[in-house]
């Protein structure tokens, strides 16, 4: 599973595309938004596979789908996997 | 006392389906003492006779959250709500999303009751290809695991079983390894479970790719700024329409069950004040009300239809945009639509709204929708304003919902900036999968709506109909010479012509009905308000009618109709009677019903706050009077105002 070493902003994967949540991914967020995300599944060291990209901006972690807008999606910053990494 | 359970899980993990399985409908709504957060109590009979309650807490996705939802559960936990710590627990996790629902049951575990915990939907799971290894994850996590599905009732009996084994018996947790001490979502809590999950799992989720694309595309669209919004108007017009055209027959029914009622009622007691208080008091005036009921029960039937189906969460993305140009967050949209049916069930819906200061600023806007019980009105006004112009009156009708909607944008994009300062909430939804829905459960949930629609009807609108009937009733005034001398001449022409003799009768009772509300305290408020409502072109009658639709506003029909001497048809479909109101005249013989006075009061009904059953609601579900207040004030101020404008403007 090779990783890109450089960490981006979960708004700019495509549709498909999937990334690994880092630690810290979350840090730009308040901490209310940050503690619930977490609670639902955007943890530290998850995958998450890009379902809608743009405004809602849907992701899937294991088999839930998070629906999130896109002032907190561009704020939360993941390392994308190769297109085939998973 | 029969021991009690609590009931706990995440959101879209079946928790209440489970809880309808165990329960039936031995279930109750409440809400714990100070809190507007209401949950479910059901009694559960395991097959050896053993009974207990099971207490269904508000889904959640962790115990420590500063959400009033969480606070709740969590409190509830600990025994500092309601009566005391629950004998133990019954803790519902998703069989498809495992990682995080372990999470979650760990910080339920450190809690130390007695525990069970119902892995649900195992079903799903097991035809995506995961295995659960029950007796591993017992042991793991060291409290009784049930795989279920509430759906198809797999496992029920052996959780009851175990319930009774261990909460019953008061059986703490013993895991081998301590529960990690941190909460979900944290990397020890993580880790902790993706171990875990490694160690009952006996094989991992296989990925469906195709059933993905298939919710992609249906994703994409539902949110699509575009197809979302004409989808979303598309299924509303349905829903709506849908419950326009079904509510009619059962509301006819109530209608004629009341009528039939009153009719009983008035030939088993004699006439008098008893008779009149029974008939025209409490069954007349209750009946107005209950006859909304198959409305609002039909609403959340097909709402809970929608919910369950999974779309209502991405119509929710979809609408989102629009509503927060106004501070309002998506989730705000449903609550408004509702509205438009009654009020009462859309401030109900807040409860959707996680953010307070979101859900406060929905709850303050909600009346401004045009409500069903504004519809006579604004049929009675409008047909009044263009007689003889279909077209016209049906544009001001349409007019009028426009302009209570954009009145209550405004006044939410307002508050926001004064009083409920603060950005409008992002709005973070987990989007539950596409599924058929469940017809009984939502069957279930709107006959609790229902329930407690009628136990408002039961209580607070008994009285409002008990009062208003006091109030028009008396005192009672002696009838005038113009009511004998008719009477007199209806006797004299009886034997020549019996049905002229009938016409003079009806008159006599209807001018003496009029003198009787002219002089009742109802009439008499009005005469004592009427400079009050003088400057937007109303006279004592008028008054009159406003001051009783103050409580509720569909008494404004009836009350003009009885005023002006039309006699008891209020649904303005006889245009005989239609007639008589606009030509009815005022006390100094000018028109009752001029152009302005007409417009003026078609505004002042769009923006009033008229229904007390609402500001009840309001009180209960933001905690205190202070809201009900301000919202009575604020509207009644807006649509005097606008009120006056309207008169002044075209006089």
């Amino acid at each position: 599973m090779a990783k890109s070493p450089l960490k981006i902003p979960l708004t700019q994967l495509g549709r498909g595309q999937r990334a690994t949540v880092e630690c810290s991914a979350l840090d730009a967020l308040p901490s209310e938004h940050r503690c619930l995300l977490a609670a639902m599944g955007l943890g530290e060291k998850c995958e998450v596979r890009v379902c809608r990209a743009g405004t809602p901006c849907i992701i899937q972690i294991d088999q839930t789908r998070l629906g999130l807008p896109r002032d907190i999606a561009e704020r939360i910053m993941v390392t994308p996997l190769e297109p085939n990494g998973s | 006392m029969t021991p009690r359970i609590a009931l706990l899980g995440n959101p879209n993990t079946g928790k209440s389906t489970l809880f309808n399985r165990l329960c039936g409908m031995r279930t109750k709504t409440a809400n714990f003492p100070g809190s507007t957060v209401a949950h479910q109590v059901g009694r559960c009979i395991t097959k050896t006779g053993q009974e207990f309650d099971l207490i269904d807490l508000p889904g959640i996705y962790s115990l420590l959250l500063e959400l009033p939802e969480s606070r709740l559960c969590s409190e509830c936990l600990e025994g500092r709500i309601g009566d005391g710590r629950p004998d133990g627990a019954l803790v519902v996790l998703d069989a498809n999303n495992l990682t995080r629902n372990l999470q979650f049951a760990a910080s339920a575990l450190r809690r130390g009751l007695p525990t069970v915990i119902a892995i649900n939907m195992a079903d799903l799971a097991e035809r995506r290809g995961l295995v659960i290894d029950e007796h591993a994850a017992s042991e793991v996590l060291g409290v009784p695991v049930i795989a279920t599905s509430a759906r198809t009732g797999q496992g029920m009996d052996r959780l009851l079983d175990a319930l009774t084994k261990t909460a019953l018996q008061s059986r703490v947790p013993k895991p081998p390894q301590p529960y990690p001490a941190t909460e979900p979502g944290s990397t020890t809590s993580a880790l902790w479970a993706a171990e875990t999950f490694s160690q009952i799992a006996a094989h991992p989720a296989r990925t469906d790719s195709a059933e993905m694309t298939i919710h992609d595309r249906l994703d994409a669209a539902f949110t699509h700024p575009l197809l979302g919004i004409l989808c979303f108007a598309f299924m509303m017009a349905l829903l709506f329409a849908s419950i326009y055209w079904l509510a009619q027959f059962p509301m006819d029914a109530v209608d004629s069950i009341f009528a039939w009622v009153g009719s009983a009622v008035a030939a088993a007691i004699p006439a008098g004040t008893l008779q009149d208080l029974l008939v025209n008091g409490i069954v007349g005036g209750v009946s107005a009300t209950v006859v909304f009921l198959p409305q609002i029960v039909l609403l959340f039937f097909l709402l809970a239809l929608l919910e369950d189906s999974g779309y209502l969460a991405r119509a929710a993305f979809a609408v989102d945009r629009t509503m927060r140009r106004f501070g309002l967050p998506g989730q705000a949209f449903m609550p408004l639509l509702s509205s438009h049916a009654c009020a009462l069930p859309g401030i109900m819906a807040t409860r959707l709204i996680p953010d307070q200061r979101d859900r406060l600023a929905t709850i303050f806007i909600a009346p401004f929708m045009s409500c069903s019980a504004r519809v006579p009105v604004y049929a009675l006004l409008t047909g009044i304003l263009f007689a003889g112009r279909p077209l016209a009156a049906g544009m001001a009708f349409t007019a009028c919902y426009l302009l209570g909607a954009l009145a209550g944008l405004a006044t939410a994009a307002l508050l926001r900036k004064t009083i409920l300062r603060g950005p409008t909430a992002p709005m973070m939804l987990e989007l539950p999968d596409y599924r058929l829905p469940s017809v009984p459960a939502a069957f279930k949930i709107a006959v609790d709506r229902g329930l407690i629609f009628l136990k408002n009807a039961g209580s607070v609108i008994l009285a409002i109909a008990i009062v208003m009937w006091w109030l028009s009733a008396y005192p009672k005034s002696p009838s005038s010479a113009e009511c004998a001398s008719l009477e007199a001449r209806a006797v004299e022409v009886q034997v020549a012509d019996p049905e002229a003799a009938e016409a003079l009768r009806a008159q006599a009772s209807r001018i003496d009905e009029r003198e009787q509300q002219a002089g009742s305290f109802a009439g008499q408020l009005g005469g004592l308000f009427e400079p009050a409502f003088a400057p937007i072109g109303l006279d004592r009658q008028l008054t009159v009618a406003v001051l009783t639709s103050f409580l509720a506003r569909e008494v404004f029909t009836t009350t003009v109709f009885v005023l002006t001497g039309a006699g008891h048809d209020a649904d303005g479909e006889d245009s005989g009677t239609l007639e008589r109101v606009r030509t009815a005249t005022r006390d100094g013989g000018l028109p009752l019903f001029t152009l302005p006075t007409s417009a003026s009061l078609l505004v002042f009904f769009v923006l009033a706050m008229q229904c007390l059953p609402t500001l009840v609601v309001v009180a209960r579900e933001t905690g205190s009077w202070k809201w009900a207040v301000m919202q009575f004030v604020y509207m009644t101020a807006v649509a005097y105002g606008a009120a006056f404008l309207t008169y002044r403007l075209m006089t």
